[in-house]
């Protein structure tokens, strides 16, 4: 676990693209989302930093010739497969540390009013964040990474839209509805679906050909 | 017997390629040589002792024990060499090296310290600046900095230049003196393996032609020259692989004598190379 983390940490502060895109995907959310509440845009940022700093990791684990390496060390597919699930909640504790600092200075300099630590919205992105990865991980451990790019995506935009919408009509609209579900429930689905998505991608990877 | 490595009745099915009935073992202490053209299986062969293809078929067993049920275990005391550089190349030495070290119970930064000098690499130099030979004296490193019992190499001298290639042999040649260790070696650069394979397999089409030791091949092969005029239809067929020109003709045997009883001398009968072994042998 520690070595795939490492591994993952390293290459994200190598790569300037993964670089850029931390640095500079908040502002571009602040400015995108106009939201009436200002705990969805953190809500939006923590899940969407989760989202993408676990799939642009998991993209080291199978896409360009370094699967080979990996592959080749000791670590059994199993331990690949259940690391990557497990990494998720790390990048969604760094996210909160990054976000909850970016946002507060940002908040101090005056150049938005967002929250920078809100309990609710971090107990609620939990579930979102869960089910988004439970659908894209399977994809990336059975298909060639482009058709694995393809599912990201859809899921990606999905949610980004989705996400959007909500924000955008505020009390008034569709949040009215989503807010009827409680948590807990939303918990659970996250919950089954995210074990089950693990219990998918550790049969679809034991028998794969890297 | 122990074997570090056994490979019995392999099998891998691809669209236009099969791998079948592949079969070989090697004991400790020695290096296998593992030959044959381009396309002829040996990747794949290597793929799959690594389990980064699944089998369709046979067993394989490292340490004796299955490749697979015990990948971890097995894998911790293996070091590995792939024709090319599959590092990440963003990363420096040092990074990358923290990263596979942390995988290896037996890691030795004494050890791997010592080959960046011996090899004359820099830590802090990115893996993408490093040439071609120095990206492999890289491999080797990480390879051999964990005490691993098996080295497994796939081309790796494919590409250097006479004088890293030999470089790279001394260094497996010192590695094997302590006899537990054993080397499996792909190339298709066979003068390599005559200087310092124990054993050649070769592998043609999918298929192995021998496994044996290079002692026995080098005894047993040889190549014939002679004229156009002492071969007729039924002495062809008895070549394994026959070259003819306008001056005469060259052909590989598997049996001296019989071609010594066969053309007397008018034939010149030299001892073959692993080189025109493999060629005749894919010619035909």
């Amino acid at each position: 676990m520690l070595g795939t983390l490492k591994r993952d940490l390293l290459l994200m502060v190598s790569s300037k693209q993964v670089i850029i895109l931390w640095l500079f995907y908040i502002p571009l959310l602040i400015f995108v989302v106009d939201s009436f509440v200002p705990e969805v845009l953190y809500y939006m940022i923590i899940v969407f930093y989760t989202y993408l700093a676990s799939i642009t990791s998991f993209s080291y684990d199978i896409t360009g010739k370094s699967k080979y390496i990996m592959n080749s060390l000791p670590i059994s597919r199993r331990e690949v497969v259940l690391y990557r699930y497990l990494s998720t909640f790390i990048y969604f504790a760094i996210t909160i540390v990054y976000a909850g600092i970016y946002l507060w200075i940002i908040n101090a300099l005056k150049l938005a009013h967002v929250d920078y630590f809100n309990l609710r919205a971090i107990v609620n992105a939990i579930p979102a964040v869960m089910i988004s990865t439970s659908l894209v991980y399977p994809a990336f451990f059975r298909f060639e990474p482009r058709i694995a790019r393809i599912v990201h995506m859809v899921v990606f935009m999905t949610f980004f839209v989705g996400l959007s919408n909500i924000s955008m009509t505020g009390e008034k609209g569709i949040l009215k509805y989503v807010s009827l579900l409680k948590w807990e429930h939303v918990m659970i689905i996250a919950l089954v679906m995210y074990i089950l998505s693990l219990i998918l991608s550790m049969q679809i990877y034991k028998n794969r050909d890297i | 017997m122990d074997y570090i490595l056994e490979v019995e009745k392999l099998r891998k099915e691809f669209k236009n390629f099969t791998l079948d009935n592949i079969s070989f073992k090697l004991e400790p202490g020695y290096i296998m040589g593992f030959i044959g053209p381009n396309g002829a299986g040996k990747s794949t062969t290597i793929k799959l002792i690594m389990n980064l293809l699944k089998k369709d078929g046979g067993s394989i067993k490292i340490f004796g024990k299955d490749h697979v049920k015990y990948e971890k275990e097995i894998k911790n005391r293996i070091g590995f060499v792939y024709d090319e550089n599959y590092y990440y190349e963003d990363l420096t030495i040092n990074s990358m090296k923290s990263i596979v070290a942390s995988f290896y119970s037996n890691w030795d930064d004494n050890q791997f310290n010592k080959y960046m000098k011996e090899f004359d690499l820099n830590p802090k130099a990115k893996i993408k600046t490093l040439s071609k030979g120095m990206k492999m004296k890289f491999s080797l490193a990480v390879a051999l900095s964990h005490n691993a019992d098996f080295i497994i190499m796939d081309e790796p001298t494919s590409g250097l230049d006479p004088v890293f290639r030999r470089e790279i042999l001394d260094i497996l040649y010192s590695v094997i003196q302590d006899e537990r260790r054993s080397i499996l070696f792909s190339t298709h650069i066979t003068t390599d393996l005559e200087k310092i394979a124990d054993y050649i397999t070769f592998i043609n089409k999918g298929k192995i032609v021998f496994s044996q030791s290079k002692d026995e091949i080098l005894q047993n092969y040889a190549i014939v020259k002679g004229g156009l005029d002492i071969l007729d239809q039924d002495k062809r067929r008895e070549f394994i692989g026959l070259r003819e020109t306008k001056v005469g003709f060259e052909a590989l045997t598997d049996n001296m004598d019989k071609m010594r009883r066969m053309f007397g001398n008018k034939v010149l009968i030299e001892r073959a190379t692993l080189e025109d072994i493999m060629v005749y042998s894919v010619r035909g």
